[in-house]
Formats: C-alpha cells, structure tokens, sequence
C-alpha cells in the first residue's frame, strides 16, 4: 500500500467512489479502500430510483442536482449506467397526505422542479394497469423527469473513472484503527498496512458507525435490513416507479421487463441482519397483485437484503465533525444514498478542496442532532 | 399439411404405453397429444422445434433440457408466459403459444390457487435415484417424509435409462435404470411418505424450523420439516459455439428424456458431443429409436467412458472421433448442419480438417453442473471444486452441509452416477432420522453399512477423480468447524 494520499476513502459504495472521482477530476491524491469488493453493500443491493419529490428543501435541491448529473452520466464516466427518466408517481392514500403532498409540490415547484398534483381519476393516465380504486389511491404526485438507473453499473463507472484518472482502489481491505494527535488523524491502519492522509472521509454505509466508533466519535445512525425482490421479465408496459409510503412500498419495471420492488416491515428491528424473510415476500406478493392484478402469474426470481444506514431525522450527514478535524462524514443516507450520490460526492469534494460548495451544507452537519431537527417525511422506511 | 407423427411404436426395448389421446391448439394449430406427455414432447412429436423467440435478437430457442432446469423452451399457455413447457403436461383444449421477443403479461385474471401446508420430519427436494433412497430410507425408520420434484413423473433420470447398470448386487447391478426407477417407487409407495409432484420448491427460509415454499399444478405449497435433504441433482453443460442456440442443439439428457420416457423421435441423422458414458450410452440409444447416428465427437485423445459401451457403438459401425470437436451448426430455423474439426494437442482447430455432416440433430454430453440453487439460497456454505462439476455445497461424509438442518445427496453433493447417489440418498435418510431420534440403532447400522459399499464402489480408478473432490470437500468442511 502506498505511504500517503491526500485523500483516504473508506467505502467503496457509490458515494464513496463518486466522491473519489470528483477528487480526482480536480487534481487530487485520492486512495479508496474497501472491505469486500465494489458495490457489494447497499449500492448494489437497491432498486436504483432517482427522485426529485422530497418534503425537506435541502433533499429536493440535492436530488435536482444530482438529476442534472446523472442526465449526462454516461458521457461522463464513458459506461452505461441503463439511467432512464420514466418519472415516480407517488400514491395518496389519506387526507393528511393529500394535504403534505400539496404542500411538497408547491415547494418543489418553487425550487423550479417540473411536478403535478393528480387527482385521482389522472392516476391511470400515467399508469393505466394500476388498480387505483383497490388500492384506496386518492390522489397522487407525478414528475416525469424522476427515473431510475442501475446502480451497480453507476457505482463500478464511478470506480473505474477515477482509477483511470489516478485514484488508488484497494478492496478487500478492512480498516483496523486510527493514530490521532491533536485532534486530527495521522495515520489510518488497514489490513494491507498503515496510511497517511490528509482526509478521511467516512463513507461506510451501514458500517459507517463502526468506523467512527474506532475514534471515538458517536454517530446516531443505526442499520435497518430492508428487503427486494425481482421478478422474471414480461414485456414493459410502464416506466415510473411507483411508491405508497401508507403501504411502506415501491416498484417499477426495468428495461428488461422484470418488476423490482421492496417493502419496508414497520416491525423491523435495527440490526446486522441481510437474511431473506417469509414475511417480506408475503407482503410483497400480496401488494404487488394487489396494485397490479395482472401481475398474478408473474413469478418471483430472487429476493435480498441490504442495509439502510438510517439518522434520526432521514438526512445524511455531511462534513467534518468537531471533534476529529479531519475526519468527514458522507454517510446516513437512510435508503435512498444512491439517486442523491452525484451531488453529495460533488459536494464534498468541493469542501475538500476548499471550493464553496454548490449548496450549502452546513445544515447536514453531525452537530445538527445537539439542537432539534427537520425531518425528512417522504420515505419507505 | 401432412399430420407428422415423429412417436415411436415399435422399440427394441422399452414398450410406450401413451394415455387418452387429447387435442390442443399450437399457435391455431390443432395438436394431437397423449395424456402423460410434456407439451414439448408432444410439439416435437409433430414436428414442431420452434418454441420461442429470444428476448433480445428473436432468434429460434427450442427444447433444450427436458426437464425444467434451463429456460429455452419457455411458451405460452393459457395466457401464461415463461410456462417451461417441458415438464408442464398436456390437457386437453389448452392453448399453447410461441413466445415472442419479451414475453406479453398474463392474460388471464384466474388465479384459482389452493393452499396447502405440509408439515414433515424431513423434506427431500428432488425425487431421482438420491431423493428416492433418502425417502425410503428414512420413511422406513418411521420419520415423516415429504418428496418433492418439479418433474410430474419421479425417477430422476433413472427412467430414461435402458442400460444395465455395473457394479455390486445391492446396487442393482444388471438392472436397468428404468426398472431401478420403478422398484424405488414402488418401494417409496408402501410407505406413509406425502408426494408432491409437478411442483418447484422456490424458496427456502430458515427459522423455528425451515420452511420450502413450493409452487405446481395450480396449487401452493407452505412445506415445513426439521431437515432438508437436496437431492436436485444437476443440469447439462452447454458448449460454446456459432449457434448453438438453434433447435436441434439438445441436451444429451433431454434427448433420452424425449426419446425414452417420451417414445419420439428427437431427429433422423445425429452428431453427439463428448464421448462420456453420457454421450456413448445415448449414441447406442439413438440407434434403437431409429436414428441414425453420423458420429460421435471428443476434444480429448482418449474415449473418456466406459470401454465396453464405446465398443457396443463402434459395432454397430458408428465413428467414435477422438481429438475432435464441434466447430458450428448451420440452419435458419433449426440444425440443418453441423460442422466438426479435429484438433492438436494443444485443443486448438486445425484449420483445413472440417468436415461437415448433415445432421438435424446435435447431442451436447459434455459434462454436467450439480443444481445447488437452493442449498446455496438457504445459506450453505459452497465452493468451486473441479472434480465434482463444479460448485458444490460443502458436506461432510454424512452428507450434512454447513448447515445444521440441510443435507445434499446425489448429483447436488458433486457429479457422480446414479448408484452412488443411491448410496448417498440412503445415508443422508439415515442420518437425517436418527438426528431427529428415529431407530437410531438402525440407523447407524444403514450409515456404517452403505458408507463401506460407497467406499469400495469408489475403489474402481473411474472414481479417483471424484474422491479427490470428495476428499477436498470433507476437509474444507472440516475447517469450517
């Protein structure tokens, strides 16, 4: 291993390897290291949505950002990452959320995003096989330029980018301790030997608490097991994702026809766990053909777990903490890391390099949780 | 058009009994079956080989395996996609449709589903010559026991086999595999164990207890049991080469199941690939249905199976040609052709050797893969061991994987044949039911017994390589622990 860089990664998930190529992009000495291999934890375990509706305006702003990346993604990294603008309709099933989603559309609107409050006889002009009536839908929101890539391929283009440009990726290698002196890491051990840094960023996923757990510093995340499935192709017939967050349910169609979806269990407890349940496919099997009829004979392929890293108020957590100076926090993303993964990894390397940094990011802070927080209400959780 | 019956009616061996004949359409076409037959089989006693398209370049994609393991002959029926055609039986008045590009969604809205829940001592998915000893086995020493098997026929594939099998007395030996198959069944049937036939386990879920969720037959299955035994055997290799998706690339496998089981005739002239007991069993097989066989091909310079079944083929004046391989096939809808072309030690072509046979039939025997999909989805701990075909879950010599409650046997636990599977399925029966405080006595004296006819079964040198596997299996198995 090489003996120092200006900026160590831990996770090689997608905003740890957006971020190593935006480094690296403006000149920097970056070295990512990985546990296991390139999206192998929840970067390659999601069902890939990109959306842009969120009731907090700090998420909208991030997502729009990173939207206007992910348009010119593929150009950019020279790979296919299958990103397709098919829209999210999200379902309103109770007067509170028809009054919520109002409310969020109107902000939205004002950040300049292109979205519409459906009533409910407009919900099968988007989506005609959606049994909106069986459902108990009452209204919904709609933006058409919300979409969906494959995050795998967007995490390995995001990787193999940077390395073209320089950046060092050693996977398979764990991080094993710190050597702090006055309040700032010198030096990082890992499995392959020691590192010097001028930057550690902490972008471990659902692990992210355990790193920061080795200097000492608290992080309020905590790991939710969160369960998908996919099923075996038929020929498309609708392009948005769709999401109830009454029912704790998403789904859309790839480009190849198979139906992918999840459901969050409200029971889950917080744990290490990436078994596959009886439960989850349960529930899934009856929501799916309760949403879809259709869908009846379709059958199921696989299902798997990942690991939502979740913050007490659904928001990640971003930029350096007080305690560890150089120590920088890119994690808690609470399930949806991946769609706001272009602009947070844009953003933090602005901070590292001592840009300004295209939104403001302060507020994301670790400190946040000292006073009370604005919580983000739009999530599957 | 000329009704095109390819069925066989006079066989030296095997005597077909066929069902009620029943009617179905194809496409718009009407179909004559027989009530017992696949679909598949009776589409290619008609002479039709298309069955789908592809997803992607439409190309032809017809029967492959015969015996619901890949997706090739995946087809419409009754408003359903992705039906696998070859273990889906026929009934009368149904409609069977070509898929094409991407399959449509279901048409019908009739989900007419029954529930049902099984709760068994032990669970053997897959009723072949392994699953079928397992069940017997430990039905005998008064375990509940619940079989399970895609297939709507059990045997495995014993009861394709017209050959005499070798080996000890107490593993059939001068037997035939198809009488071996019936005499496990009928054994199986004088005990209290519960059949679930034509039905997929697809899903596996370990907690209080394992649960099998396994679908078929229009009905759904919630299978409870303190042990699983994976007896699921394996599928066929594929080889690469210019299109070998084209119907009329078959299986060897598939083309005994169709052949055998079936009564049709899969083809006029064939060439077969891999000179294996597979592929030289399977050569003399395709001679007494009928067909004609132009060659028998093999990368490697010597005849890997058995001398004695090379040599019943090379009687019958069918060349045997070593150092030799595929090169393509040709055709537009089907395999009007094949190309063949000998090669140098190093198995590079040497160009300027090809020769080209006119065949409508390409018999692929070039090794099998052990099915450990849903050992592998419960959690056991698997690895890639060459000798054995391939990945295989790690066991030990009780055949108990890295998991407390899950057991394979057979094919699943490592290529092998069919009468170590037997010996395999009848350990792992023993073994599960003493575990769970069945005769153990018993038990232990089956184990200790059928451990000491698998060991000299495996003394023959065409078993080294396999217990180099073995060996290599038990000892990472034993590291786990």
């Amino acid at each position: 291993m090489k003996e120092r860089t200006d900026v160590l990664i831990i996770g090689g998930g997608v905003n740890g390897c957006a971020l190593a190529y935006y480094l690296v992009k403006r000149g920097a000495n970056v070295t990512l290291v990985e546990r296991e291999y390139i999206a192998c934890g929840s970067s390659g375990r999601n069902a890939g949505g990109i959306r842009q509706q969120w009731s907090t305006r700090e998420n909208v702003r991030l997502a729009m950002g990173s939207v206007k990346i992910f348009e010119r993604l593929d150009e950019e990294l020279g790979c296919e990452t299958d990103y397709r603008q098919g829209g999210y309709l999200i379902l309103a099933h109770t007067e509170e959320e028809v009054k919520q989603f109002k409310r969020n559309v109107s902000m939205q609107k004002s950040e300049g995003l292109e979205v519409e409050y459906l009533e409910q006889d407009e919900i099968n002009d988007i989506v005609p096989e959606l049994n909106v009536e069986g459902i108990g839908a009452i209204g919904a929101t709609w933006c058409p330029s919300d979409g969906h890539a494959d995050p795998i391929k967007v995490t390995i283009g995001y990787a193999e980018a940077a390395a073209r440009k320089g950046a060092q990726i050693y996977k398979y290698t764990e991080v094993l301790g710190f050597r702090v002196e006055d309040n700032e890491i010198v030096e990082v051990k890992t499995s392959r030997g020691s590192i010097r840094a001028d930057y550690i960023v902490n972008a471990a996923g659902a692990y992210s608490k355990e790193i920061a757990k080795l200097l000492g510093v608290q992080l309020p995340n905590k790991p939710y097991r969160h369960e998908i499935l996919i099923t075996e192709p038929v020929k498309p017939f609708f392009t948005p994702m769709i999401i109830s967050f009454h029912d704790n349910f998403y789904f859309r169609q790839t480009p190849e026809g198979q139906i992918i979806g999840g459901w969050g269990n409200p029971r889950e407890e917080p744990g290490y766990n990436y078994e596959s349940s009886l439960t989850f496919a349960k529930n899934m099997a009856r929501l799916l053909t309760k949403y879809m009829p259709k869908l009846r004979h379709v059958n199921v392929l696989r299902q798997w777990a990942g690991l939502y890293d979740v913050t007490p108020d659904a928001r990640p957590i971003l930029g350096p903490v007080e305690t560890v100076r150089n120590f920088i926090q890119m994690n808690g993303f609470s399930g949806h890391g991946f769609m706001v993964a272009p602009m947070t990894a844009t953003l933090i390397a602005q901070l590292i390099m001592g840009e300004k940094t295209s939104l403001p990011i302060k507020d994301l802070s670790l400190e946040r949780f000292k006073g009370e927080v604005v919580k983000e209400v739009s999530v599957v959780g | 058009m000329m009704d095109v019956d390819l069925r066989i009616y006079e066989h030296p061996i095997l005597r077909f009994i066929r069902g009620r004949a029943v009617s179905f359409t194809f496409n718009n076409r009407q179909i004559r079956g027989y009530e017992g037959e696949s679909i598949a089989a009776a589409l290619l006693a008609a002479g039709i080989k298309v069955f789908r398209r592809s997803m992607k370049l439409g190309r032809a994609r017809g029967f492959y395996c015969g015996i619901g393991k890949c997706s090739s002959c995946l087809m419409r029926v009754d408003g359903i996609p992705n039906v696998r055609t070859c273990i889906e039986p026929v009934r009368g008045g149904m409609i069977v449709e070509t898929q094409t590009w991407e399959p449509d969604l279901p048409t019908t809205m009739e989900f007419d589903v029954k529930r049902e829940k099984v709760d068994v001592d032990i669970a053997v998915v897959g009723g072949g010559p392994a699953g079928l000893e397992a069940a017997i086995t430990a039905s005998k020493l008064g375990a509940t026991v619940a079989v399970i098997d895609e297939n709507y026929k059990a045997g495995g594939q014993l009861i394709k086999q017209t050959h005499k099998f070798f080996g000890s007395v107490e593993a059939y030996a001068g037997v035939r595999g198809i009488n071996i198959a019936n005499k496990l069944l009928s054994e199986l049937r004088k005990t209290k164990a519960h059949w679930i036939l034509g039905s997929s386990v697809f899903a596996h879920y370990s907690g209080s207890s394992e649960s099998l969720l396994a679908y078929g037959g229009g009905r759904y299955y919630r299978i409870r049991a303190k042990k699983v035994v994976y007896s699921t055997g394996a599928m066929e290799n594929m080889l690469l080469f210019p299109n070998n998706d084209l119907p009329g690339v078959y299986g060897a496998g598939g083309v005994q199941t169709i052949m055998n089981v079936y009564g049709v005739k899969p083809g006029n002239e064939a060439l077969i690939v891999g000179a294996g007991n597979v592929g030289l069993i399977l050569g003399y097989q395709l001679l007494q249905a009928g067909v004609r066989v132009r060659a028998v091909v093999e990368i490697m310079p010597k005849i890997g199976g058995y001398k004695v079944h090379a040599n019943k083929l090379m009687r019958q004046g069918v060349p045997i040609l070593t150092s030799h391989t595929i090169k393509e096939v040709q055709g537009k809808e089907w395999v009007e052709s094949a190309t063949i072309v000998e090669v140098d030690k190093n198995f590079n072509m040497i160009e300027g050797s090809e020769e080209r046979l006119n065949v409508d039939l390409v018999c692929i025997a070039v090794g099998l893969s052990p099915s450990i999909e849903l050992p592998a989805q419960a959690g056991a701990k698997t690895s890639y061991i060459p000798e054995l075909g391939g990945y295989v879950p790690l066991h030990n010599k009780f055949l108990k994987t890295s998991l407390e409650n899950v057991y394979v046997a057979g094919d699943a636990s490592g290529i092998e044949e069919a009468t170590t599977a037997m010996f395999e399925g009848r350990i792992a029966g023993a073994e599960t039911s003493a575990s769970l405080g069945y005769n153990v006595q018993r038990a232990e004296t089956i184990v200790e017994n059928t451990m000491r006819q698998l060991e000299m079964f495996r003394k023959s040198p065409f078993s080294s390589r396999v217990v180099k596997g073995k060996m290599k299996v038990f000892s990472m198995m034993g590291d786990l622990t």
